[in-house]
Parts: structure tokens; sequence; C-alpha cells
């Protein structure tokens, strides 16, 4: 591929802007930012408005824009598993999350382990719950940036050595820069920039391309019928369908123990704007939805077969097929609007990621283990500097290892983290569990989920549980977090006989 | 919903109308929660919409049903959110206790 100057031209101004855009935020609703919470919560001061846009844009990601299509172009209806779990994350939201706030607000927890240590008085579970929260963040992070890769890849950008990968140093570079200097103020006023990208990028294919290729009926018409619906379930099997349902529903129940999606809710400033949030931020599922369907319309154009992308389809596999479809349908200029969307769309969950990840090892591990006696600026200083160290690591990762299908990365995090389920859900609700029942919990669940995911070769989280002779294929998350919660239920009346019960701050 | 006992209803955002809180805060005054139930079921039961047929406009029922229950979804949160604002009262109206400085609920 050659270098495509007017999408490349578009494409880096876009990207200056929002570089700017990062680094005039420090001045925006200007506070101390050597305060963690400051720094790394927004003060706590977000409204509806400004989190709808941060959430909007720390939930929809790179991953969204790439890896979604590219199921649903090489997996068929299987892949539009993405739908029902965007619906079902919202009542999870309403339900659960206004309350965590409330009390995280009242008792100046910035991190979910903060929140653990303080309801449970253990150190040891807080630590698990930080721990398990910067591993899954760590290939979610690399996940946003194969996904900037791609794009950078489809502007023409040599795409090996040093040299393909210096863009993404390069974006890195910048995001470290104004992450470091204004926090969570820089993703949240860039995700505002970000959507006006998706919202024009997204009209633009779900109107023209369907006009170029004759309308929706011949999108569907031009798909096998094979790929159109999931295989019928047997007696014996349930095949597709159960996993398509436990996907949907493991990955809803761990979106928001993410410490990312963590740290969206908290800055935000009141319980009422999670509740309003959870019935608006459904308007990034439709368009989700929409984007799926670019999978679908990335088969009806034929762009796989066109000799013009064939180095692309070498290269990244089904995740070129919506930078394909773009190519193949927009004029250049407007791929390089396109582009942007979606390499900003990487550049805001990952500072968003690298700030969370950035909070639990300063609160919870530093301050917690290293210098219970740091102050509230050396907190600040040494969060800015993790969150530097978090993004070099990301850079490493990807550099380093080869990429599989992107959306397993994810879904292999998604394993580790919904172990966090039983510690903070039921901790919202009571005390009645034992910290080292949980503890108990979270180890064995995160065993058996790493285990199922194993015997799948770690390129499938689906499991093919086997009760009475049904095969019963379903996410691991959702098995293992079920083993967790059983561990929990077996071991607390157990452990409360021979453990002391640590003294937590007073009940409420 | 075990989450929604006697003793936990006043740990609110907002100190709860007393009003209300004469009248009890039992499992029932989150009646409108129960609400979720649809979206969560209607999702959750592949079988039924795994098919193609009844098209609309040629996009198979499989997929024009799941995008519409994102619709009918966020409806669904946002009728639990005005039923709890404006008729249980349980939630608050606007987050009172927000920073008098800060810029306001809306931003």
């Amino acid at each position: 591929m050659t270098l495509n100057v007017p999408a490349t031209v578009v494409f880096v101004v876009l990207f200056l802007l929002v570089t700017w855009l990062g680094f005039v935020a420090a001045h925006w609703r200007k506070a101390d930012l050597n305060q963690l919470h400051e720094w790394g919560l927004g003060g706590r001061r977000f409204g509806t408005v400004v989190t709808w846009f941060l959430l909007g844009g720390d939930l929809y990601t790179a991953y969204t824009f790439i890896a979604v299509p590219a199921l649903v172009f090489g997996a068929g209806a299987f892949g539009f598993f993405a739908v029902p779990y965007a619906i079902l994350i919202y009542p999870f939201l309403y339900l659960v999350f206004p309350r965590l706030w409330a009390i995280a607000r009242e008792r100046g927890h910035v991190t979910a382990a903060d929140f653990v240590r303080d309801r449970f008085g253990s150190r040891v579970l807080a630590l698990a719950v930080a721990l398990t929260g910067i591993l899954a963040t760590m290939p979610y992070i690399a996940l946003q940036l194969v996904g900037m890769e791609v794009v950078i890849g489809a502007l023409g950008f040599p795409a090996s050595g040093f040299a393909g990968h210096l863009p993404l140093i390069i974006a890195f570079i910048v995001l470290a820069a104004f992450t470091y200097t204004s926090g969570l103020r820089a993703p949240a006023l860039i995700a505002v920039g970000k959507d006006m990208l998706i919202f024009v990028t997204i009209f633009a294919a779900v109107v023209i391309i369907p006009a170029k290729l004759g309308g929706y009926g011949a999108i569907f018409a031009a798909v096998p019928p094979d790929k159109l619906v999931l295989p019928e379930a047997t007696l014996d099997n349930f095949g597709k369908q159960s996993a398509y349902a436990t996907l949907a529903l493991g990955s809803a129940l761990a979106l928001f123990l993410y410490p990312h999606a963590m740290t969206g809710i908290l800055s935000a400033s009141s319980g009422d704007v999670i509740r309003r949030n959870a019935g608006l931020l459904a308007a990034y599922s439709f368009i989700l939805g929409l984007i799926a369907l670019l999978g679908y319309m990335a088969i009806a154009a034929g762009v796989d077969k066109d000799p013009a992308y064939a180095s692309g389809f070498g290269q990244y596999g089904s995740n070129f097929a919506v930078p394909a479809l773009f190519l193949a349908s927009f004029p250049s200029w407007f791929v390089g609007v396109a582009f942007a969307a979606i390499a900003i769309g990487a550049l805001v969950p990952a500072a968003i990621m690298s700030i969370a990840c950035a909070n639990l090892y300063t609160r919870n591990l530093y301050k917690e283990f290293l210098r219970p006696s740091c102050s509230e600026a050396e907190e600040a200083r040494m969060a800015k500097i993790v969150s530097l160290v978090v993004k070099i690591g990301a850079v490493a990762f990807i550099i380093a290892i080869p990429q599989a299908y992107a959306i397993q990365l994810q879904l292999l995090g998604g394993v580790w983290i919904i172990q966090l389920l039983p510690p903070i859900l039921f901790g919202l609700y009571t005390r009645a569990f034992n910290a080292q029942a949980l503890l108990a919990g979270w180890a064995a669940g995160t065993a058996v989920g790493t285990y199922m995911a194993g015997t799948q070769s770690f390129t499938s989280s689906v499991y093919p549980l086997t009760v009475f002779g049904v095969t019963v294929p379903g996410y691991a998350a959702l098995y293992s977090v079920a083993v967790n919660v059983l561990v929990v239920l077996l071991l607390t009346p157990l452990f409360d006989l021979v453990f002391k019960r640590a003294s937590v701050s007073a009940p409420r | 919903m075990a989450a929604h006992k006697k003793k936990t209803a006043p740990r609110q955002t907002v100190k709860p109308d007393p009003a209300k809180a004469r009248r009890g805060a039992g499992v029932f005054t989150y009646w409108p929660r129960l609400l979720f139930v649809i979206p969560v079921l209607v999702v959750l039961w592949v079988p039924f919409y795994n098919r193609t047929e009844p098209a609309l406009g040629g996009v198979p029922f499989f997929y024009w049903y799941q995008l519409t229950w994102v619709l009918i979804g966020a409806v669904v949160v946002l009728a639990v959110y005005l039923l709890e604002t404006r008729v249980t009262g349980i939630t608050p109206r606007t987050g009172a206790d927000v920073d008098p400085g800060a810029t306001g609920d809306v931003l």
C-alpha cells in the first residue's frame, strides 16, 4: 500500500487538534491537580452531559469500531452478541452503581479496592481487587492499540519494523503527555470532540454505504444464509445459542467492574447523573449495533476479495474489514475523518484506563503497603508517573506480542475482572460475607476461569460445560464467577468460626 | 430483591424525604425496578429471535429485533428513573449534594 496523502493530512490535523484539547483540559474547571481526586477523578464534578460523553468514549472504544464488525464479518450472527450485551449493561448500571458512588463519595474512595478495603477491613482482599483490576486492564489497553495500529496501517504507513511502530509510539507519547498534565479532564474533553467525528462517520457509513451497495436488503442477501442466524441448538448440545446469551450476560456483569468504568462512574457529580446516563447511554448501544452491521457491509462490498486490500487482510485479518470498507466507500479526505475518529476513539479509553491503573497502584499498593505516610501531593505525583509506566507497558506489550483476535484479549480480561463481582456487589449491600471467604472465592474463580480458557488454548473464552450429558457452551467468566459465589457462600460460615473478623468502620 | 431490605434503604445520596420515610421503605418501594426484568428476559431468550423471518425491509428478524430492544431497553430505564423520581420519590430529583461551586448538574 502507498501512503494515502489526503487521508493522512486530515488524520494528522484532527489528531493535533485533539492533542491541543488534551492540554487545554488542564485549565478546564481549574483546580489543584496535585490532589489525586482532582487529577484522577476530575474532582467528581462531571454532570449528566460530560458523563455521557466520558462514559460513552470510555466504554465504546476502538474495540467497538474494529473488533465487533470484524467478528460479524468473520463469524456472522455470533458477533452480534455485543448488542444484547449493550442492552444488559444499563439495568445493572442503574441498580448498582449510584449506591457505590454515594458510598465512595462519602468515604473518599477513589478506587474499587478502596471501597473493599474500607468495607471488609482486609488489606489482602483489597490487594487482590487492585491487582486483578490492573491485570485485566493491561490487555484492554493493548486492545485499544490494536485498533489504532490497524487504521495507521490502513493509511498506508509501512507496516513492519521500527518505522511501522513509530506512528503508534508518537501517538502514545502525546497521550502520555496530556494525561500526565490534565488527568481525567483530558479524556473527558477529548471525548466530546471524538464523538462528533464518530457520529459523522457512522451517519455517513449507514447512509452512503448501503446506498452504494443497493440497500440493506441487498447487503443481507449477500451474506451466506448460514451466517445470518446462530446454528440450531440440539437436545444434547445448546451450541452457539447458550454461548451467545452467556457472553452477553457475562460481559455485561464484568463491564462496570473494570477500573476504567469505575473511574468514569466515580467522577460523576451525583448518583442521579449515573441513573440518567443508564438510560441515555443507550444511544451508544444503538450506534454499536449499526457498527456491527459494517461487518456485513464489508462482506457485501467484497473488500476481502479486492487485491488492493489483500496485504491489509494478510496483516490484520478480519480487523481490516472496516478500514478496507471505508477506503473502498469514502473519498480520501473523509477516510481521514473516519480513521481519526477510530484512533481518537482508542486514545480516550486508553487515557482513562491508564489513569484507573495509576489510581489503583497509588492508593492500594503504594500508599497501603509501601508509603502509608505519603502526602496528598506525593500521592498525585506517584499516580501521574505510574500512568506513564502503564502506557509504556502497553506499547511494549503490543510490539512484542503477536496479535491474535483482538476481541479475545478483552474476553480473557473479562474472566478475571468478573471475579470482583462478589466483593463489590455483595459488599454494597451487606457485610455478612467473610473477607477470607471472599478471597478464597476470588482465587477459586480466577483459577477455574483461567483453566477453562486454557482448555480452549486461550483462543476462546467459551467453555463447553457438560452437565448430565448435555453440553452447554458458555462464557467461562460466567461459569467461573458462579464457582466464586458458591465458594463464598460455603466458606463464610466456616471461616467466621476460624478467623476473628477484622474491625471495620462503624455500621452506617 | 434482597438488596432493598428495610435497613439498607436510608443509605441514599440525599436524605430521604421524611414523609416518604414514614410510609416505610419496604421491598415494594422499589417496584419500578421490576420493569428491568423485561429487557433482560427478552434479550437472553435467544431461541425466540434466532430466525430470519419476518424480515423488515430486507433486514432479518434477528437483527431488527435486537436493535429495537436497544431502544425499548433505554425507554424502560428512563421510565424506571421517572417513576422513581416523580412517583415513589425514592430517587432524589437532582443531585442536591453537588458542590455549590460546581457548574451545575447539566454539564
